[in-house]
């Protein structure tokens, strides 16, 4: 009897179960076009809650300006970001338009993923006029506008000033790389837990500078710009130099990680994009600046402005929207205001006087100043760049360590190197 | 009077061997709970470094290898309240609970019905298709995860829950299947038998008799579907494209990002909070597991 009653009980619940989930399907497809004509794109990026909380105030303004469109968001850590993506683009689902930045232009542009926005131009719809320093072309490849610059940012050298002070050394423009080697050694004191600079020699753009500073570069339109022997002094030098207790050792870097060396108070000096600042002092009780890169020949730091950019996909629907909503962001000075320098340093004239930089932002808008006269073309990024970017840092730590030889470490690269950038 | 006695005897004949350890077994007992109670810290140490940690400022968590904070806040906590990215962590909860409970009841349902199928009926190709399900457990999901994804985009059903729950009501879980199969095997035929000889169809075989006998296995596989649905990270990153259908786990990495100042003080705060459904579940069924064990198959 009792068994009976709990058994219709028990099919009627599972036909709810069932009928649930065919409510839920049906309750969920929403369709791209809405019925009151309104057009949706689809907006996703990196970032982590602030960045979000920033980007949903500029898109409520662009929604109230552009009341026929509709923005959807989605963004994700860093590589949570590159997964979806890759899974969304395999899927024939990207995004309409979406944070990139100038490392992958070419891979996806090969893949025919990226909209060539140089149609829109010519329409009307994206204005890249007001750009500094010529950064609207910037993410122009093989003639086709693959990506907008929503912030710049160029390398640098974060360091810590007591320290450089003590030292006797100041670093400015037109310094050299013995200038910075006899800071290093001055400041590393033997027995305690405090180095003269971070072990950045995995570091790709740091190496690529130092090669533009020789007249060659890390990467060419093919391949890579420089020789196993190249690397191999490279590598050895900071081989050499970590042996002589002057570079945080692999240890300790790992034990603060994510941290960075500098702001957990391990070393005095470490190279990186110049947007970095804000977040490392924050993290830090030290006082930090920026100086220039240190030079061969007293003169060429041979830097460049990198950028994020925002890309459309080649298979939006509504290209002209699109298009809009990147002119929007990038020229809007009150757009400018509110994003500030979370993405680096504002692309645009109208937008970068808008905002009033305050603190590490403001350091690091009279650094971009500083530099701005210096400042060459950048470097080429072929398809494969990211695995090449990782794999470097990757296989210089472990050099570090001590687990390969420099010999090894190089020739690892050189195979891995190959690899990601034949296909 | 002498049958009592004599089943008494040898009892206390074998006593005296036995009274003369208690020192030394409580030592070895002592000795054994320390020994567990050593092997408990290591394995209970990062939950307190998580707790710990939840009541740290941000620049004491990652800096400081206190175990404990010395001057503990309950900021992280405040701002959790405040939502992320504008959206309330209830959200999170919600869509968390909605797919954990949806993937619970999906495996319970369509699992036992494969299990039985495969356990108690005999059809053509069955062993066969037993080793093709076996098959799908050795399948790497990154090489189904493009093809689903463009299945379920033909389909027009990304951004909603269908693709996270659809494969549970289809069985597609082949390790419940297996772990019901062993269990159902193991029931005695007789009283399927019996039930048959009754009258019961498959049907009411399957209700009446099969699945109460095999309350064990199903409360584990329900434990586990939870779990691993709460817990499950790539499906809801990639199908869902709308923050407020964010699951817990996807809420949790909005906390940081390598561009950015990370939030560590709110991402293990919500870690705690991420834990508590987890670990209730667990408590609410971890006893009918062992009371299942031990009665299972003694009903009439």
């Amino acid at each position: 009897m009792s068994s009976r009653r709990s058994r219709v009980a028990g099919l009627r619940a599972m036909g709810a179960g069932l009928a649930a989930l065919g409510l839920l399907a049906s309750g969920c497809g929403g369709g791209d076009a809405g019925a009151d004509g309104k057009v949706t794109i689809r907006y996703s990026w990196w970032g982590a809650q602030d960045r979000a909380d920033l980007i949903n105030r500029t898109i409520d303004l662009f929604e109230k300006e552009n009341p026929g469109i509709e923005v959807k968001t989605d963004f994700q850590e860093y590589g949570d970001f590159w997964t979806k993506f890759n899974t969304q683009a395999a899927g024939g689902n990207p995004p309409d338009v979406f944070q990139n930045s100038y490392a992958f232009l070419r891979k996806y542009g090969q893949k025919n993923l990226l909209l060539d926005l140089n149609p829109q131009v010519k329409a009307g719809n994206l204005n890249l006029d007001d750009f500094r320093q010529g950064l609207g072309r910037a993410g122009e490849i093989d003639g086709k506008l693959l990506g907008v610059p929503v912030g710049a940012n160029t390398f640098t050298l974060v360091y810590d000033v007591k320290a450089f002070e003590e030292a006797g050394v100041t670093p400015e423009r037109g310094w050299t790389w013995e200038d910075f080697d006899a800071a290093v050694e001055k400041i590393s004191e033997p027995g305690e837990d405090f180095w003269g600079a971070s072990s950045n020699g995995g570091v790709m753009y740091l190496y690529d500078l130092r090669l533009r500073q020789q007249g060659k570069a890390f990467f060419t339109e093919e391949g890579l710009g420089f020789t196993e022997a190249d690397l191999r002094k490279w590598w050895g030098d900071h081989r050499a130099k970590l042996d002589d207790g002057l570079l945080v050792p692999a240890k300790q870097a790992a034990q603060v990680l994510p941290k960075s060396e500098v702001s957990a108070g391990l070393s005095a000096a470490e190279f990186t994009w110049d947007n970095f600042l804000a977040r490392y002092v924050s993290e830090t009780d030290r006082e930090l600046a920026l100086a220039p890169i240190p030079t061969m020949d007293g003169e060429r730091t041979a830097q460049y402005l990198s950028s994020l950019m925002l890309s459309a996909s080649a298979r939006t629907e509504h290209p002209e929207e699109v298009a809009k909503f990147v002119d929007f962001m990038v020229n809007d000075p009150e757009v400018g205001k509110i994003m500030g320098y979370n993405r680096g340093v504002l692309p645009t004239n109208a937008q970068f006087e808008a905002y009033e930089p305050e603190g590490p932002d403001a350091k690091i808008a009279e650094y971009e100043k500083s530099v701005t006269d210096q400042l060459e073309p950048i470097t080429p990024h072929p398809a494969g760049t990211d695995t090449v970017e990782a794999a470097f840092l990757s296989i210089y730590r472990s050099m570090a360590q001590g687990s390969v030889s420099v010999d090894e470490a190089v020739s690892q690269f050189f195979d891995e190197a190959k690899t990601a950038l034949g296909s | 009077m002498s049958a009592p006695t004599g089943t008494v005897r040898p009892v206390r004949t074998a006593r005296p061997p036995r009274t003369g350890a208690p020192a030394r077994r409580g030592v070895r007992s002592v000795l054994w709970h320390l020994g567990a109670l050593a092997l408990l810290a290591v394995v209970l140490y990062p939950v307190v470094w998580v707790l710990g940690g939840s009541l740290k400022p941000g620049d004491e968590i990652v800096g400081s290898l206190d175990l404990l904070p010395t001057d503990p806040i309950t900021g992280n906590y405040e701002r959790l309240a405040d939502g992320i990215a504008g959206i309330g962590i209830e959200t999170f909860f919600v869509n968390s609970l909605l797919v954990a409970l949806g993937s619970v009841a999906g495996v319970l349902i369509s699992c036992s019905l494969a299990a039985y199928a495969f356990a108690r009926i005999r059809f053509a190709g069955r062993d066969v298709l037993f080793a093709l399900m076996i098959g799908t457990l050795l399948l790497p999901v990154h090489v189904l995860l493009v093809p689903q994804y463009v299945l379920f985009q033909k389909m027009e059903l990304i951004n909603t829950y269908v693709p996270l729950l659809l494969g549970k009501f289809l069985a597609v879980d082949a390790f419940f299947v297996f772990l019901m199969v062993q269990f159902m095997r193991n029931l005695p035929r007789e009283l399927d038998e019996a039930a048959r000889i009754d009258g019961c169809g498959h049907w009411r075989i399957y209700w009446t008799i099969v699945l109460p006998l095999c309350r064990p296995a199903l409360i584990t596989s329900a434990i586990f579907s939870f779990i691993w649905a709460w817990n499950d990270f790539l499906g809801p990153l990639i199908y869902l494209n709308e923050p407020d259908k964010y699951t817990v786990s996807l809420g949790l990495k909005m906390f940081m990002d390598q561009d950015s100042l990370a939030d560590y003080g709110g991402m293990i705060a919500m870690s705690v909070a991420a834990l508590l459904p987890v670990l209730l579940f667990f408590l609410a069924f971890q006893r009918y597991l062992v009371e299942g064990a031990a009665t299972s198959g003694l009903k009439g």
